[in-house]
């Protein structure tokens, strides 16, 4: 399920051209996988014909990760149970929101990464999550924490 | 709008409902939330629909006939229809009891009793640094138990909660959710029978070998680095272990080394409510019998059903055809039965009097008494008249 680079790299045209501002296709497909560039750019595989299955298939791939911009973290609702072990680990919001999430509660703060809704585990503002942007560490906290193993990364 | 969640007994405080949402409940408050207008009662006499004050006339009548009526259930109701059920059971001489007898009423009696120290679980917050469950798995009967109050959050002395400043215990016959989670500062012992890992704690203190030696070695070097450990008991521990005694007297002992509290982790909203009215009454949490004046392992509701002890039973916010075995619960077809339940519950479907009542917490305010023995009030979102005080008030100035 999980994405990798290999992946979309085997797709891409291998060429090398640096028409995305990319010096390899191998870095492009690192940022593909980062949301930092957008398949679009990759200007071969739209223009050539030769590429038309390639770009399909890598258009079909890339689907989740179109989905993931907002919710690259994927929560399961089917086995999430609400018990909030995410919302209140989450580095992230034990920084920010230090009389709510960190101590337990709900969040009080208006952007958390993760709140809990109408009973399951809704992702509401990715972009602080520290696993994405420019400096992201590879934090699992949230999904190792979770009894039932509702939360899953894009990239693994 | 704030609400505190009836749903289980960590009565949480922080549900907020905002634009037809719900926040911070987990699932199973959620559900109460968001479908309590579903599956209600009507009111009934043998099977017919009848008027709320013809049911209720209808119950008085059963009751006065009754030789031997038994109030029954209250564990998800308010402190305040809980006085009135025991009020009520003193005035017929009747037996009164509720799901404590065979969940953790002992454990209960023992910590008023104060035969083991007790704290709340904002002291374990803040506080708390070795965390036992044992024979509970807050997964399913708690589940905001670990994040809100134990292992996850950080608290005033624990800063850094469970990443360096909690160390977890999970004490169960298999590897459950909870056992799951013990990854980082913590420790699943899997027991085929907890009496061994009593017995192992008591060896281990005196120096001796063990089945758990090593295990408990670990556990209680970690209490030694803390003044404020506590362990969670479940039903778990009430089965495990054939004489609760023993646990009381480990409890008492661990103390010697470094302080541990104990705190009950029943399930049910109000059960450690009932419990301390029927305490304050009594002198006992449960399964007590006015006409003795005392309370008996034969008293309890369902020894009283097998034995054919009692033949009226008034039930109130508990479906004992949906959670007895089925022999015991049969048994309620040879007696008179009136169901008090916001909902058409199974029980309800067979009863002879149905009176529909309000949902605690939600249709009707009051008082509830959270696992750790603190009163929480409870706010209705819109009140109902006919809640379980109004009926109960009724069929008292009927008899
Ligand atoms: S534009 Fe496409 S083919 Fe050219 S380097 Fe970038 S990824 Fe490779
Ligand atoms: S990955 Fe880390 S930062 Fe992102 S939501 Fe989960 S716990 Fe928070
Ligand atoms: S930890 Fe898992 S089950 Fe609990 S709220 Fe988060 S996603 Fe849901
Ligand atoms: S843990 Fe219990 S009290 Fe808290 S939201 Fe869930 S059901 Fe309600």
């Amino acid at each position: 399920m999980a994405l990798n680079p290999m992946d979309i790299y085997k797709l891409l045209p291998k060429t090398n051209c640096k028409k995305c501002g990319e010096a390899t296709c191998m870095s492009f497909a690192f940022k593909l996988l980062n949301r930092e560039k957008r398949l679009e750019d990759c200007k071969p595989l739209y223009e050539d014909k030769k590429y038309e299955r390639q770009r399909k298939k890598l258009e079909e791939m890339l689907k989740p990760l179109e989905e993931a911009t907002e919710t690259g973290l994927i929560v399961n609702e089917d086995l999430c149970v609400g018990c909030g072990n995410c919302v209140v680990v989450c580095p992230v919001h034990v920084e920010k929101d230090p009389k709510g999430a960190a101590v337990g509660n709900g969040p009080t703060i208006d952007d958390p990464i993760l709140r809990v809704e109408d009973g399951v585990v809704k992702v509401i503002n990715m972009q602080a999550c520290r696993r994405y942007g420019k400096n992201r560490v590879l934090c699992v906290v949230c999904r190792e924490n979770c009894p039932t193993d509702a939360i899953r990364f894009l990239e693994g | 709008m704030i609400m505190i969640c009836p749903g289980c007994s960590c009565l949480c405080d922080d549900i907020t409902i905002k634009d037809g949402k719900i926040f911070n409940a987990c699932r199973r408050g959620e559900e109460i939330f968001g479908r309590y207008k579903e599956n209600r009662a009507r009111a009934m006499v043998d099977g017919k629909e009848v008027d709320v004050d013809a049911a209720i006339g209808k119950a008085v009548e059963i009751l006065k006939e009754a030789k031997n009526p038994a109030i029954y259930g209250l564990d998800t109701t308010v402190v305040e229809a809980q006085k009135l059920a025991v009020e009520l059971a003193e005035k017929l001489n009747a037996y009164i009891d509720d799901n404590s007898s065979f969940c953790l009423g002992e454990l209960v009696e023992a910590v008023l009793k104060k035969e083991m120290p007790t704290a709340t679980l904002d002291d374990v917050r803040d506080n708390a640094y070795v965390i036992i469950y044992w024979g509970s798995n807050p997964f399913h009967s708690l589940p905001r138990h670990m994040s809100r109050y134990s292992y996850y959050p950080r608290g005033a002395k624990r800063p850094r909660g469970y990443d360096e400043d909690r160390y977890l215990v999970v004490v169960d016959v298999r590897k459950s959710e909870t056992a799951v989670l013990a990854k980082k500062n913590a420790k699943f012992i899997q027991v085929d029978d907890d009496a061994e890992l009593v017995d192992s704690f008591f060896k281990a203190m005196d120096g001796k070998a063990a089945k758990y030696a090593q295990d408990v070695g670990i556990i209680l070097n970690e209490m030694k680095k803390a003044d404020f450990n506590v362990i969670f008991g479940g039903l778990g521990l009430k089965y495990g272990l054939k004489d609760l005694k023993m646990f009381v007297e480990l409890v008492k002992k661990l103390n010697e080394v470094a302080p541990v509290y104990f705190i009950p982790a029943g399930f049910h909203a109000n059960m450690r409510g009932f419990n301390e009215t029927l305490f304050e009454k009594t002198g006992y949490v449960n399964k007590y019998s006015f006409r003795d004046g005392s309370s008996d392992d034969s008293f309890a509701f369902t020894e009283l059903l097998m034995n054919e002890k009692i033949d009226a039973a008034l039930i109130v916010g508990t479906d004992p055809i949906y959670s007895l075995p089925h022999d015991v619960s049969a048994k309620l077809g040879k007696i008179k039965t009136i169901v008090v339940d916001p909902r058409m519950s199974f029980t309800a479907r067979v009863a002879d009097v149905v009176i529909p009542s309000a949902i605690s917490g939600i249709e009707m305010s009051g008082t509830m008494v959270r696992s750790d023995g603190v009163r929480i009030k409870l706010e209705a979102i819109e009140e109902r008249e006919v809640n379980d005080i109004h009926i109960l008030k009724k069929i008292m100035e009927g008899l």
